[in-house]
């Protein structure tokens, strides 16, 4: 029961989150300059009456309350609206630009996860100096290079850009893993089953993963949420066609009922990734206990 | 201690955590593997489009992707053949234009049939048409034709249509150019899947690219009898981030580039240039104009300068063209003399003299208006340092390597110019409907080549007369003359008429500076040696605009 009243809560919170959210991203784009204006409007082979027909659809969006409360009636019936810059219904472009991201997001939170760890695990067994150093300088490195020049450096060297995520990803996942670890591996109980001289498979199985899992587990919320903002510059820079790059375009068009769509998708990714860490954090912990 | 209990587990075999790390690198290389392109059939040319196009429709084809995508579908009645810049017939063998320009007759090609293989008549071209007229739909490319007022368009028989309008419309048969025939059924919600052109649209993947397959039923064929087009298919990629664009060329994957960037043209050119070619000026040109708005939130000094003609020309003359077409286009733009680029062979009025850059008469032109130049600073004859905002849009590379030096050259005769690169529809909106800026600079794209083209322009009722837009009577006497001059080469048939016309709106332009051209920018194209029969020119698409000529080696 009190399990359920955590979930009904997490998920009020999700919800709440995501259409104040929404309605932010409604205002902040109904209040940016050039709001209403498309770049048909300086075709100069168009008609003053052309021109005009193209802004038809523009005088519902400019009360935002208005249009907002509009967009949340029809969301109810599976309408996401329609895109002015796109010229095609938002559902049609989400369905065909989810798959992107989420390989990418994927990818990005694997790679980032599987380099991290194969740094950090040896740095918290090994204790030697140097692999240290030099895997806290890589991290350190990979750390204060802005997504898009990752995205460019791949794109340089021909691979693909989505790899870029997995470098943004990974210094997280480094520097926080391989300070767990090392502080698990000083456990009490933990060098009590070094010296009863238990392999060091088993010691990490059984005594070090049960300490480290509820952490891990937060930081792989927060690892998805990191991916998630990441995709956007990625995508924009290697013209990946996932949702990144069309909140990019979005932005650029003041595309209001694209935008707000956008808003709620990353809004629920990311409150959600997180409320997933959260309530998963305290069972670990109580098994480990 | 523990370092050392690590080797010793290490060396006894049980677990050996060093390699560890190796399986994970190895799980990404196969990751990264399973990233790599799939291989394409050699008759494929790949070519880009920056954006996904908003229609298929044709006749609904606005922006560059969606048009782009028309001309390499689209059967036309008559093509201005991109590199005599003449019209000839396509799916008419003939036309004729008569009662003073109101009526056009088409004698259409027989036995031509559709990429589904149904036959092509007058009753397809009738429905066309008609949709592209009709109001509701608002088509762009029945938007010029619509001028003509009501229209009678009929069949005289299965080869033959009429169309009558109530106004004359000079040079009406270049509009043909944009009408796409469709079979008559689909007329108006055509998808460029069943054409009359040489490619139609097989697949569209949004955000990645469009491929179009060959048209088998085609009717054009080559000098040796051969069917056209030699390709299999076109595939146009989506890709807005030039960068990426030269990579993928280079790598083998792009086979045309049209309207390189000179930065990257420069790149392309020192690696391999043979593939990198400058075509010379292009119909894209570079200019700024003062805002001249009476309602404009300006302070009145400021209007007062922007509306003299001396101050316009004097800020004209104080500008190094030949500086701009060299830093800031590497050399590929040419500086401008007028509203027509030279490129425009027939249009382009030769009787203008080049704008020569020299500040001495820059500041006796503003002396005749009462500035003075005090020191460093210039002042108008109140006293009111001359400074004033030039915005332009942000992220062209070009365009803001020429906000600073235009801000170098002011800076000669005393004039503080403050550059602000906005982003797009920031500045649509400063321009169009708040007036709340100086001086702006952009570059707009004359497509048409004929004068009419620049009617939403230079007419001072044009909602695009930049510098004071939707005047209800012309303000200045000097905009009144090209108010008339316009309407003159509208309502005539007589071509060289029309050209005598369009010259004085040109010299009267150049005159008083309303606009300030400053370069004409080179077509800058990247062709790959795999093409054969390429054959680039400076209108656009500039690589494959005789596509159906176009193949690859094997």
């Amino acid at each position: 029961m009190r399990t359920l009243r955590i979930i009904g809560r997490h998920l009020l919170i999700i919800l709440i989150t995501a259409l104040v959210g929404g309605l932010l991203g409604a205002t902040l784009v109904r209040l940016a300059p050039g709001f209403g204006i498309q770049e048909s409007d300086l075709n100069a082979q168009l008609s003053t009456e052309a021109r005009r027909a193209l802004h038809q659809d523009d005088a519902g969006e400019r009360n935002v309350i208005s249009y907002y409360g509009h967009y949340l009636g029809s969301l109810i019936h599976g309408d996401l609206g329609y895109s002015r810059s796109m010229e095609r219904p938002v559902s049609e472009l989400f369905r065909d630009r989810l798959p992107e991201t989420v390989e990418s997001v994927a990818i990005g939170v694997a790679g980032g996860w599987l380099l991290g760890l194969a740094l950090a695990i040896p740095a918290s067994w090994k204790r030697a100096p140097v692999y240290s150093a030099g895997a806290t300088l890589i991290s350190g490195v990979v750390l204060c290079i802005p997504s898009a020049v990752l995205a460019l450096i791949f794109l340089v060297v021909g691979s693909p850009g989505k790899l870029a995520i997995a470098l943004v990803v990974f210094p997280k996942v480094f520097r926080f893993s391989r300070n767990l670890l090392v502080k698990t591996y000083t456990m009490p109980h933990v060098l009590t089953a070094r010296a009863r001289g238990l392999s060091s498979a088993r010691i990490f199985g059984w005594h070090v993963l049960p300490n480290i899992a509820a952490p891990m587990l937060a930081l792989a919320g927060v690892t998805v949420s990191i991916a998630f903002a990441a995709a956007i510059p990625v995508e924009v820079v290697c013209d990946s066609p996932g949702l990144g790059q069309l909140a990019w375009k979005a932005a650029l068009s003041r595309d209001v009922p694209l935008l707000v769509n956008l808003t709620l998708v990353i809004a629920i990714v990311t409150v959600a990734a997180n409320s997933f860490s959260e309530l998963l954090s305290p069972a670990a912990t109580r098994d480990v206990i | 201690m523990k370092a050392s209990g690590h080797r010793v587990i290490g060396s006894s075999g049980e677990v050996n955590v060093s390699r560890f790390p190796i399986v994970i690198v190895l799980v990404a290389v196969g990751l990264l593997c399973s990233c790599s392109k799939k291989t394409q059939p050699t008759s494929e040319l790949h070519v880009t489009i920056k954006t996904d196009p908003k229609t298929l429709n044709p006749l609904m084809a606005e922006e560059d992707a969606s048009d782009r995508i028309r001309y390499l579908t689209g059967g036309v009645l008559i093509r201005v053949n991109r590199k005599e810049q003449e019209n000839q017939g396509e799916l008419a063998e003939s036309w004729n234009v008569d009662e003073g320009g109101r009526r056009i007759t088409f004698n259409l090609r027989p036995g031509v049939k559709f990429s589904d293989g149904s036959d092509f008549s007058a009753d397809d071209v009738v429905a066309t048409v008609k949709a592209a007229l009709d109001p509701s739909l608002h088509s762009p490319k029945g938007d010029p034709l619509r001028a003509g007022g009501k229209a009678d368009v009929r069949a005289l028989d299965r080869n033959s249509v009429v169309i009558k309008f109530e106004h004359p419309i000079a040079g009406i048969e270049r509009l043909f150019d944009e009408i796409a025939i469709s079979p008559a059924h689909m007329a108006g919600k055509a998808d460029s899947s069943v054409v009359l052109g040489p490619f139609s649209v097989a697949e569209q993947r949004a955000g990645e690219y469009v491929l179009l397959k060959r048209n088998p039923y085609y009717w054009k064929k080559d000098s040796a009898g051969h069917q056209l087009p030699y390709l299999d298919a076109i595939r146009m990629y989506v890709l807005s981030n030039r960068d990426t664009e030269l990579i993928r060329f280079r790598q083998g994957d792009i086979h045309l580039i049209d309207a390189l960037p000179p930065d990257l043209y420069e790149q392309l050119h020192s690696e391999d240039p043979g593939a990198a070619r400058d075509l010379g000026p292009s119909v894209e040109s570079e200019q700024f104009w003062f805002n001249e708005v009476a309602k404009a939130p300006l302070p009145p000094y400021k209007k007062a300068w922007f509306r003299s003609r001396n101050f316009r020309r004097a800020i004209s003359t104080a500008i190094n063209r030949a500086d701009l077409a060299r830093v800031a286009f590497r050399g590929h733009a040419t500086p401008s003399v007028g509203l027509v680029s030279p490129a425009n062979k027939f249009w382009f009025d030769r009787n203008l003299k080049s704008i020569p850059y020299d500040t001495g008469a820059a500041l006796d032109l503003l002396k005749q208006d009462g500035f003075t130049k005090t020191g460093a600073t210039l002042k108008d004859r109140n006293g009111n340092p001359v400074t004033f905002s030039l915005i332009t849009n942000a992220g062209n590379k070009p365009r803001e390597r020429m906000g600073s030096l235009i801000q170098q050259d002011l800076q000669q005769i005393g004039i503080t110019v403050n550059f602000v690169p906005l982003d797009f529809p920031s500045i649509a909106e400063r321009i169009m409907k708040t007036y709340d800026y100086d001086a702006c600079m952009l570059g707009l794209t004359n497509v048409d080549l004929d004068p009419n083209g620049q009617v939403n322009v230079w007419m001072s009722s044009a909602d695009l007369h930049q510098w004071n837009p939707a005047q209800k009577t012309p303000e200045t006497l000097w905009e009144e003359q090209i108010d008339k001059y316009l309407r003159a080469q509208a309502s005539t048939l007589d071509r060289k008429q029309r050209k005598a016309d369009f010259d004085k709106v040109q010299e009267i332009a150049a005159d008083e500076d309303p606009m300030l051209y400053l370069v004409d920018k080179n077509a800058l194209v990247a062709v790959s040696p795999k093409v054969k029969n390429a054959d680039p020119v400076v209108l656009t698409p500039q690589t494959y605009w005789n596509a159906e000529y176009l193949s690859l080696e094997k």
